[in-house]
């Protein structure tokens, strides 16, 4: 009779537990249905133009992505070479440091780019459109009136004056910044075109450009690594 | 001004459109259909191979850390460039961090469907995202990350048409939550500065556009997650 029991138990529990599970699996497809058709919605409703943009951005980004896994895998086997071969490649996470001194604006540059001279000031979001207009267009490195500048630098207008970083910055504004000027010159053309129905903007192309301003990078205190 | 701007761009791109439009033959419905499925489901696959491409690079970053802390095991002056490049990386945004912070939401108004109001005043822009992003930083932000993506020294915002794009085409879509690590009180003092956002301030309250933040104790940001390429800029000396 006890075994009788304890079998009735153990069937009752296997019969609880493939509910839950049918009911959890129930619950997750019904979840994946609605936010595809959540997905789908927002993607349907667009018009051509911001689906052809957006096929655009997404082209270029997935280009971007083969290119960096390419050099990662090229650093990869590096890497893997000359443990195979008993010993360690310095070289290879030399470079990377490099990339990303350049990367975090804490190295001084040189290299071919566009020197922009605004004769006149700017408000905070003209100038941010500006910065965000090229690096998409692939600015590698910027520099505001001698100030290094990355996406970190805080671009805040008070009243008629600009602060970058904290600090006032005053017309004439020379933003110098190093990438492919093929690339580089059509986005600066279409950010001037905006700006010069107000003020005059003269654009440049330098075959060498040196950026010798570097950022100071604030210690982390209160962030701490991890998630 | 920052509406103005929008709106600015939203008509270069319609006039844009026009153009186009004018130029092509007119389709027969059923083509245009077809023609509008085939673009959608373009993006869809363009947005696979971008998420297997993000998964390919992660795991490649992985491999090449592999390498790098066995190289460091092994040399103690591969040891000491390891240690300079953790730190950077830590600057540049590719590893994970926690800590104290504030969470900004945002969300769209209430269209006030008002032909005379056609400013757009009711949604939120990119802009007043980088607005936000920019005070933070401008307030000590140590790490900032919007719905879960990473702000990287590279990191640039536009639109491609309605979609809010960042870091390889990653879609923004409200409502929108933005994380920064830091002194919760200075931050929020930042963000609650009457003369800063006074555009978006006065937008939420004509539009009953969301905006609020919250200090906490521990909040989190992910790491990047692509790498960055550098082709043109050379060291210097």
């Amino acid at each position: 009779m006890p075994n009788h029991s304890a079998d009735r138990i153990a069937r009752f529990q296997r019969l609880i537990v493939a509910s839950l599970i049918g009911l959890a699996l129930g619950f997750l497809v019904v979840l994946q249905l609605r936010s595809q058709a959540a997905v789908a919605r927002t993607l349907a409703s667009q018009d051509n133009t911001s689906v052809a943009l957006l096929i655009n951005d997404l082209n270029r980004a997935n280009n971007q992505l083969i290119q960096q896994a390419a050099a990662l895998s090229q650093q990869e086997t590096q890497l893997r070479q000359a443990l195979t071969a008993g010993g360690a490649d310095a070289q290879a996470i030399s470079k990377e440091l490099q990339t990303l001194r350049e990367v975090n604006g804490t190295t001084p540059v040189h290299g071919p780019g566009l020197q922009i001279r605004i004769l006149g000031s700017l408000m905070d979001f003209e100038l941010q459109d500006l910065l965000n207009s090229l690096r998409a267009a692939g600015g590698e490195a910027f520099s505001l009136n001698g100030r290094r500048m990355i996406s970190s630098t805080s671009i805040v207008s008070r009243g008629n004056t600009l602060l970058i970083g904290g600090q006032a910055v005053s017309a004439p504004l020379v933003l110098s910044v190093i990438g492919d000027p093929e690339q580089l010159e059509p986005a600066a053309d279409l950010s001037a075109s905006s700006l010069q129905t107000r003020v005059q903007v003269d654009i440049q192309r330098k075959s060498d450009l040196t950026i010798s301003e570097v950022i100071n990078a604030r210690p982390l205190i209160y962030a701490q690594l991890g998630r | 001004m920052t509406v103005l701007a929008s709106v600015s761009l939203a008509t270069f791109l319609v006039t844009g459109l026009a153009a186009t439009q004018f130029r092509s033959q007119p389709l027969a419905s059923s083509n245009r259909l077809a023609r509008d499925e085939a673009l959608r489901q373009s993006v869809n696959q363009l947005s696979d191979q971008n998420r297997a491409l993000k998964a390919r690079v992660q795991a490649l970053q992985a491999q090449v850390k592999a390498g790098e802390d066995e190289s460091a095991r092994r040399s103690s002056a591969v040891q000491q460039v390891k240690a300079l490049l953790d730190e950077q990386r830590a600057i540049a945004g590719l590893l994970a961090l926690h800590g104290p912070g504030l969470t900004i939401l945002l969300h769209d108004g209430v269209d006030p469907n008002d032909p005379a109001d056609r400013s757009l005043g009711w949604t939120v822009h990119y802009q007043d995202l980088q607005d936000i992003i920019s005070l933070l930083w401008a307030n000590g932000a140590e790490a900032v990350a919007v719905n879960g993506q990473r702000i990287v020294p590279t990191t640039s915002f536009h639109y491609a048409g309605v979609n809010i794009l960042i870091n390889n085409a990653n879609r923004l879509t409200g409502p929108y939550t933005v994380t920064a690590l830091g002194d919760p009180s200075t931050l929020a003092n930042g963000l609650g500065d009457p003369d800063q956002l006074a555009e978006l301030k006065s937008r939420s309250r004509i539009y009953g556009l969301g905006l609020s933040w919250l200090r906490s104790t521990r909040l989190s940001v992910p790491a990047y997650d692509a790498t960055f390429l550098v082709k043109n800029a050379q060291p210097l000396g």
